[in-house]
Order: C-alpha cells, then structure tokens, then sequence
C-alpha cells in the first residue's frame, strides 16, 4: 500500500487527494464492466508495433518448445495431437463461458489455462492456448494477431506455468487434490492478470512513467479479476475433482497423479 | 453465443469470399502494421470506415458486428479514461467533488492524455476491422492453407484444423449440459452455478479424452499416419495479386500522409 501510494504520488502531487481518483476510477471500471468482461485478453491495436513485436519474440520460444513436445509425445501416441485438438476445443468453449461474478454484478470469463497447465503441463498447454487465441483472435475478436505474442505470454506461459508449478508443488507437500487445483487456477488466473497489466502498461504509457501506470491498470481491473480468480479457481478444483472420481486412470495417464495415489 | 460469430454462419455467396485467402492474409497483415504503426488519427479511421463498408457490401448482419466490437470498445473507452485522468500535463478541466472524508476531491483531466488515448482508441478500432473483415469474408479451411503458405509450423496448423473441427461437436455438447443443470436451477446461486460449471468443464475435459481416443483409431484405420494433408492451392490469380498490390501502395501512399 506505501508503495502504491508513492507510486500514485509520483505522477502528480496531492496525496491522499490522488487516492480518490483511482478509487473513482475503479468504480467507474467495475461499472463499464457491466456489459461483459474479457479483460484477459489484450484487444488488437492496443500494442504499438515495436511493443507488439517484442512480446512476439518472447513468445516464440515457449510456442516451439510446445510444437517440440508435441511432435515428440505424438510419435509415440498416435493419439496424443487429436487430444491436443481437443483440449483445445475444451479451453476455447470454457473461456467463451459466462460464469457470475458477484462483486461487478456481471459475468465474466476462465482462461482455462490453468486446468490444462495440470492435465497437460506446461509445453503443450501453452501451445493449447496459442492455438485457441489464434481462433479467438480471428473469429471473435478477441486479443488480436498483433497481440497474439503479448496474450500468449500472459495467458499461456504465466497462466500455464503458475498453475502447473502451483499444483506441483501444492503435490509434494500432501496439500489435498481439491485445494491444489483450487490454488492452481488462482494463481494462473492471477498470475495472467498481473502480466497483462504489465504489458498494457509497457504499451500504452507513452512518455508517463511505468509503474504508476501499472498500479492503475491492476486496481482499475480489481473489481473483477479477484473474485473472478477465485472462481476460476473453484472451478478447476470442481474439473479435477470430477476427474478423479470418474476417470481416475485418465490422471495417472497424463501424470498428473502416480498410480499408488489413486490406489490409495 | 459466441459461436454463431464463426464466419460459417454468414453468407458465402460474395465476391469477398472468392478471393484468394493467401491474398488476404498478405494484405491484411500489410494493413495491420501500417495501423500500429501510424501516429495520427486519420489513417486508423480511414481503415475502420473502409472495412465498416465492405462489412456492408457483404451483408454482415449488424448484430455479429457490433458483438465483435463490443470487447474492444469496452477496452478502448478504459484506456481513453486512464490516459485522461491520469497521463499528461495541460489541464482541460477539472471537477471538484465534496465528500464526507475529503474536504474537496478534484477530479483533473488532461487535455494531452485525453489526445494520446483518442489515438490509441483509433488504433484499437482500426486494427480490430481489418481482423474482422478478414476472419468474416474468409473460410476458415483456406484460410488454414493461407497459414501453411506462410511457413507457420505444421504441428500447429494440424492442432488448429483439430480443435476447429471439434469447437462446433464439444460446443454443442456443453450446451445439452448446460442447459439441462439451468433447467434443474443449477445456476441459481453463485456457489451451485460454479459447481456445476466445474463439472460441465469436466465433462468435456472427459468427451475430449474419449474422442481423442476414438478419432485416433478411426483415423489410423483410413490410413493417418501421424500427419494431415493440407489443401492445396490453386494457382495465383494475376488480376487479384494485381488489384491487392496496387490497394497496398495505396494504402501506404495514404500512411504516409
């Protein structure tokens, strides 16, 4: 908060009086939000093209070492790129799927991401998500092709990376299955949300500086982006539980558990 | 919902559509940088009327438009407000606020933040109709081949044709579900709505495991081999290499300006 408030200072003088503003603002956020709320994905145009570029880049990397994971898991399941289509298809229809969030009074939307960072990890899963933004992109209008590198970088590898990590961990340490992946799509979701607040920052500051910027950009999306990662949450933990219960084997098969846990 | 937004669902009866997607892909990309990279208001503008007339021209139901625009609306009028209230540094005016806790709040928007988010708001419109013009005038078929002519990885390009094909038959399944849990009031409550979205969730996770499995064996037993085949394409058409070179010059001509 101290570092909030400095940062808030730094743009203009005025302390406590600044606060408002902000605090204004996000009202006022949560109230445009009404209408529906996608704030994960970054819109076409937002990014300038050198900023869109450089996430570009960041994002190649992550994306061929998905396509790498791919071609080698696939030469020894023949089955294993129709199950990366349709995990996909999974990702895409959960993220285009209104669910409530009480505190905007409105509905919002998963990323789905960290659900797949645990069944599939890391690799595939930001493959995954390159794939379903680049439909997104081009049929819904959602995120863009220049944004495409920003959104897989925050979406794809922050979101995959924070669940599986998350999930892993929460594993080593005997955390009940349900609270792991509840954990897991809270930070993924959190995690996306963060980064996209970075970029968004990075690309629109213009002469301003960047951190007071930044905080402004991750209060204004508060009002959603909380509550919504902590549903986004329970539901991966309701997803994976429901697999644990029918499909066990599916799991251990995608080692997201070892085959004495389901024994046991 | 958002599925009926598919160029699929449109008319494919006009010209647009004939035109070969690699050509479109080429131009609209050429269109893409020349809006990022623009600094002014007239070039983005001149590209999102063009695109709102050809949007007409090929009869785009007004409502799957504005449903395209309403996200990046939302965001634009946000950013618009950030840079207003928060970038910048000639006041354009200012609105004193009293409050229980303040004495007075003043609430100050500057007149260069509000020009610097006007621009990017443009940018966003601009950018966002060439991609709509495109993903609506183009089948998704061709333009996946569009997508192998320009060297994109073939792992990637097979993913995408999968997940395609499997977006229309999982979608179809969520909604049996979710529509028997809404007639059975499993959305009534916060807490109900999100259990039962977790296990529709996990219900498709589970469909995409067995159809995975299913397509898999079908498709070994007419001969995969691990890899599609991609379509092929026919030849350039002149005229239309023509005719997109000369509007790109055009184009850049006008970016200039």
């Amino acid at each position: 908060m101290k570092y909030y408030k400095s940062a808030v200072g730094s743009q203009q003088s005025g302390g406590e009086k600044e606060v408002f503003p902000v605090f204004l603002f996000t009202i006022c956020g949560a109230f445009f939000l009404a209408s529906d709320a996608h704030a994960m994905h970054i819109s076409e145009g937002i990014l300038p093209l050198n900023w869109a570029l450089l996430w570009s880049l960041v994002a190649i990397p992550f994306v061929a070492w998905g396509l790498y994971e791919l071609k080698k898991l696939s030469a020894d399941d023949p089955s294993f790129k129709p199950l990366v289509g349709l995990m996909t298809a999974v990702v895409f229809i959960i993220s285009c799927m209104p669910i409530p969030v009480p505190t905007a009074g409105t509905c919002s939307h998963p990323c789905g991401t960290g659900i797949a960072g645990i069944l599939v990890g890391p690799a595939i899963s930001i493959l995954i998500t390159a794939v379903a933004l680049f439909i997104q992109a081009l049929f819904l209008a959602h995120g863009g092709l220049s944004t495409w590198g920003a959104d897989i970088v925050s979406m794809g590898v922050m979101g995959s990376f924070a669940g599986f990590f998350t999930f892993k961990t929460l594993r080593v340490f005997r955390v009940n299955m349900a609270v792991s992946a509840f954990m897991a799509g809270l930070l993924a979701d959190w995690a996306t949300y963060l980064t996209t607040s970075v970029e968004l920052a990075s690309g629109i500051k213009g002469d301003s500086a960047f951190m007071p910027l930044f905080w402004k950009i991750a209060i204004a999306f508060v009002p959603t982006q909380l509550p919504l990662g902590i549903l986004e949450g329970a539901m991966t933990a309701g997803m994976v539980t429901l697999l644990y219960k029918k499909r066990p084997d599916l799991l251990v098969k995608m080692r997201v558990l070892k085959p004495e846990e389901v024994a046991i | 919902m958002a599925m009926h937004l598919l160029s699929e669902h449109f008319r494919n009866d006009h010209s647009f559509f004939r035109i070969d997607a690699r050509v479109k892909l080429v131009f609209a990309l050429a269109l893409l940088a020349m809006v990022l990279s623009y600094k002014g208001f007239f070039f983005p503008l001149l590209v999102l009327f063009c695109s709102i007339a050809c949007c007409v021209y090929i009869k785009v139901p007004a409502r799957a438009f504005f449903l395209r625009f309403a996200e990046p609306l939302f965001i634009a009028a946000v950013i618009v407000l950030l840079k207003l209230f928060f970038s910048g540094n000639d006041v354009l005016f200012s609105i004193s606020l009293p409050t229980s806790h303040f004495s007075l709040i003043t609430l100050t928007g500057y007149s260069d933040g509000l020009k610097e988010g006007l621009l990017i708001a443009c940018r966003i419109l601009g950018a966002v109709s060439v991609l709509t013009l495109l993903g609506l005038s183009t089948p998704f078929t061709e333009l996946i081949a569009g997508l192998a002519w320009l060297r994109f990885p073939k792992g990637f390009i097979e993913v995408l044709m999968f997940a395609y094909r499997y977006i229309f038959l999982l979608f179809e399944d969520a909604m049996v579900i979710y529509n028997s849990q809404k007639n059975r009031l499993g959305y009534a409550s916060v807490k109900q709505g999100l259990s039962s979205f977790g296990t529709l969730a996990g219900s498709l996770t589970l469909k995409a495991f067995e159809n995975s499995q299913n397509t898999a064996l079908a498709m070994t037993q007419r001969g995969y081999d691990g890899s599609m085949p991609m379509l092929k394409h026919k030849p350039f058409n002149p005229p239309e290499v023509v005719v997109s070179f000369f509007l790109i010059c055009v184009m850049g001509v006008l970016w200039q300006i």
